[in-house]
């Protein structure tokens, strides 16, 4: 008798929760859903139990002094899974109430016994157990007590073959509840308040027999439900995924779709590269990467861009606008202002697995600090780190726009220090020659690549961005004091802002 | 959401169709109230495990009250309740009055109870809910599943 167990895993039906449950719930496991009220704990196991629940694997739903029966199959029909065809087909509900009032676990053990005999369920919830708990605690006659009614259920449900949900709130993670140790799995749900945003989290804190994902993850309720925004996961400890961000890099180099800039580019932008336009406002950030978009559409080249700045009344560069309405560039607009990046990193990856896209552009990073709620702000900088990586690992070429003040007295790419992050840097700047605001633009990193070391000065006009001759006889013009180079001859003098 | 027009003539007739059902094996005296009383035990069979007793209990008593306006003589249902529940008094209620006037309030009690219902749950889940309860041709979800 060498052969193992093989334990099944079922899809849950929540989008994003079997990745981080290591692949999905282990069948017959007993699992406890904690949280404080209105974290979404109902919502969670209705979810899952509509999209598991069949004739051949029914489910008993138990409910007991928690939220009335009524309000919540009023409230949760709202959602779009809930499938009224099966109640009392697949899905059948048990109300406890009576039972726990009485107080006794003997008979609340009793009622449940009775029903999952009678209806061999495939899965059984109990919402909430913490009023089974509370309730029967409180008035138990001393026939059997708490750990031992947990246990008693335990066995019980196990042998009768039912993956069991026990929902709950538990208290705090320092003062664990007896019934913890008894689980197989251990989901809590909870919600981070922030200023005037709120982000819904979720951790495994346990799941026996398989590789949870660590940390907390965000999800979003919608009308479908319950959507959780996996971390991605940027390298294990083989080394694997930090291979698989480098797949996507070829020698090829990719036309920016502005005259002159692959030049100093040294050939374009090499495949798999993220690049940073950093400049100050107006300096043409979203014009250039409109252009890449642009350029890679009349090659054949899908793309998609993330944006930040703009309203959707307000209108974008008519390039993208008629691009995104021949459905040639993929656009995520949002100006919610509790995301959380992995939620963007989700949806990006699919849309460019939708669309195929191979240029990724996120307009801007400034703006996407602004939309990424404040809870978040301050791993602002290692998720972009992370969000770079994974969009590397899909072989996107990807621009990215930041706002950059314009300082003279440092020169920085990037209020987020970025910059390393990324394999090729353009800055854009404004400078001042005889009493006129001139644009200059410069490569200031192409990793791996020979480039032009040149400022050369730009024009924007109706069919983009025009880059002149590179700005000779001054020198200092980033640093604010700007002087004739001593060879072009005397005045006139030319001062940056 | 409220029952459409079409759904609520189509609920009376079934109300009235399993009202006359079972009234058909009781003397005519009391056939609309034993008919009534073996109706709401089924109901209540029906919805206790989902809404328990206490969830049955209030949509009644509202159903009832709303009930009382066109059959005042239905007040006396509520002064007789008592711990043992609403249903003895409404059957004893019934078995007083004329046999048109007692299936006529039957039916506005049994139409009112399921309009409650189906507001606050829906009209597809108090559909699934109730089908075990009314007579008369399979609803088309059965004949799906039948088929």
């Amino acid at each position: 008798m060498s052969e193992k167990v093989t334990i099944r895993r079922l899809a849950t039906g929540v989008p994003g929760l079997d990745e981080i449950l290591g692949g999905g719930l282990p069948e017959f496991s007993f699992n406890l859903i904690v949280g404080a009220p209105g974290s979404g704990k109902t919502t969670l196991v209705h979810q899952i139990m509509f999209a598991l629940a069949t004739p051949e694997r029914p489910a008993l739903f138990f409910t007991v002094l928690g939220e009335p029966p009524l309000k919540m199959l009023r409230y949760q029909q709202q959602f779009t899974f809930f499938d009224p065809g099966k109640i009392n087909e697949s899905i059948r509900f048990v109300n406890l109430s009576q039972e726990v009032s009485s107080g006794n676990f003997d008979e609340v053990l009793a009622r449940i016994s009775k029903e999952v005999e009678a209806c061999s369920p495939g899965l059984v919830f109990v919402d909430s157990f913490r009023s089974v708990l509370l309730e029967a605690g409180h008035k138990s006659d001393g026939e059997i007590g708490l750990q031992q009614f947990i246990q008693r259920l335990g066995i019980h449900l196990s042998g009768w073959q039912a993956t069991t949900f026990l929902v709950g709130e538990y208290g705090s993670e320092d003062d664990p509840h007896p019934v913890f140790t008894v689980a197989d799995g251990l989901l809590r749900l909870g919600q981070r308040v922030y200023r005037n945003s709120m982000v819904r989290q979720m951790q495994v804190l346990k799941m026996r027999g398989q590789a949870t994902r660590p940390g907390m993850q965000t999800f979003r309720i919608s009308d479908a439900g319950i959507e959780l925004f996996p971390a991605a996961l940027v390298r294990d400890d083989t080394g694997a995924a930090q291979q698989a961000a480098g797949s996507g890099r070829t020698k090829a180099r990719l036309p920016m779709g502005v005259p002159g800039l692959d030049a100093m580019l040294g050939g374009g932008l090499p495949s798999g590269y993220s690049m940073l336009v950093a400049g100050p406002s107006g300096s043409g950030k979203t014009i250039l990467a409109t252009a890449f978009l642009a350029e890679g559409v009349r090659r054949g080249e899908p793309g998609v861009i993330v944006a930040f700045e703009q309203t959707p009344s307000q209108s974008r560069t008519p390039t993208i606008d008629d691009l995104v309405r021949a459905g040639k560039v993929g656009l995520i607009n949002t100006r919610a202002l509790d995301l959380s990046i992995d939620e963007i990193v989700q949806r990006l990856i699919g849309l460019i697995r939708s669309t195929k896209a191979t240029r990724v552009v996120i307009d801007s990073l400034s703006g996407f600090e602004l939309a990424v709620a404040p809870t978040f702000r301050e791993d602002f900088r290692e998720s972009l780190f992370r969000m770079i990586a994974v969009l590397s690992g899909l072989g996107v070429t990807i621009v990215m726009t930041s706002e950059l003040e314009d300082r003279y007295t440092d020169l920085r790419f990037s209020p987020y220090g970025s910059a390393f992050l990324t394999d090729a840097i353009i800055v854009q700047r404004y400078i001042e020659i005889d009493s006129r605001f001139k644009r200059v633009m410069a490569v200031v990193k192409v990793r791996g690549s020979a480039h032009s070391d040149e400022l050369r000065e730009f024009d924007i006009n109706d069919d983009g961005i025009t880059i002149g001759q590179p700005v000779r006889d001054y020198e200092g013009l980033l640093t604010g004091h700007a002087a004739r180079t001593s060879t072009a001859g005397p005045l006139p003098r030319a001062k940056t802002r | 959401m409220p029952i459409s027009p079409a759904d609520s003539s189509q609920l009376r007739e079934t109300i009235r169709t399993t009202l006359e059902d079972g009234a058909r094996n009781h003397p005519a005296a009391r056939a609309t109230s034993e008919a009534t009383g073996n109706i709401w035990r089924l109901v209540e069979a029906q919805l206790v495990p989902v809404i328990g007793a206490h969830g049955l209990d209030v949509l009644f008593r509202h159903a009832l009250h709303q009930t009382i306006s066109a059959y005042p003589w239905l007040a006396a249902v509520e002064d007789r309740g008592g711990s043992a529940g609403p249903l003895p008094s409404l059957m004893a209620c019934l078995a007083a009055q004329p046999a048109a006037a007692a299936a006529e309030a039957a039916q506005a009690l049994l139409f009112n109870f399921t309009e409650m219902l189906s507001r606050l749950v829906g009209d597809a889940l108090t559909k699934r809910l109730l089908a075990p309860v009314w007579v008369g041709p399979p609803s088309p979800s059965e004949q799906e599943i039948t088929s």
